[in-house]
């Protein structure tokens, strides 16, 4: 269980560095991105290699859509609508799909 | 502009991930850093792209054309499966995407 741990703090981590790439400004903050970029990628890829990679890859991906889509609607006033997030939900649901048919013979 | 360099920033993910297939079969440096550029080029390109356009459009967007691009290269230069069922789910992916541009 706490393999998937490491999607979920992968995750919050790919959130942060979108974050930063839209509203950093100071040299910490881009620090503080350049950062985030690099434990996003650490978390996917020690999760990946415990658990099969397309599934992990699928849920990393929907976490990150939703997580991106939520923190600029909630905390940074982006325009919400309902079309959007079904577009969105959409969106997961055929990378979703396409991993239960990728997974296996190739990496 | 922003979406064109959105567009931008998802072909350099696909092409980065179309090295890094390669690079793990032919063991060539040159290809690991064909990888880097077209990595550093799309995050370029979506931190251009995020200067005006909303966080979660441009993220589902760069993700969504990486991860169909990445299978269709795939298909087209690494002899993977063509199946049908890929293909559904790729354009369930592309649908979602040109539907996120046309609505935002």
């Amino acid at each position: 269980m706490h393999h998937w741990l490491r999607v979920g703090l992968g995750a919050i981590f790919e959130v942060s560095w979108v974050i930063g790439f839209k509203h950093a400004t100071t040299l910490g903050e881009w620090g503080l991105t350049a950062l985030a970029v690099y434990l996003s990628f650490y978390f996917l890829i020690t999760a990946s290699r415990r658990l099969p990679a397309g599934t992990v890859y699928a849920v990393f991906v929907g976490l990150g859509t939703l997580g991106t889509s939520a923190v600029g609607m909630l905390l940074f006033g982006e325009p919400f609508s309902w079309l959007k997030l079904g577009l969105i939900g959409l969106l997961i649901l055929g990378i979703g799909g396409l991993q239960t048919v990728t997974t296996g013979g190739e990496s | 502009m922003a979406w064109i360099w959105l567009i931008f920033a998802g072909l350099s993910e696909m092409l980065g991930v179309t090295f890094m297939n390669w690079a793990l079969k032919r063991h060539r440096w040159i290809l690991w850093v064909a990888m880097v550029v077209a990595f550093s080029a799309s995050f370029g390109g979506l931190e251009l792209a995020l200067q005006t356009l909303p966080m979660g459009t441009a993220y589902a967007i760069w993700t969504g054309i990486g991860a169909a691009g990445g299978v269709l290269t795939g298909m087209l230069f690494f002899g993977e499966s063509r199946d049908w069922r890929k293909l559904l789910w790729v354009a369930v992916i592309l649908s979602a995407t040109i539907g996120l541009k046309l609505v935002a």
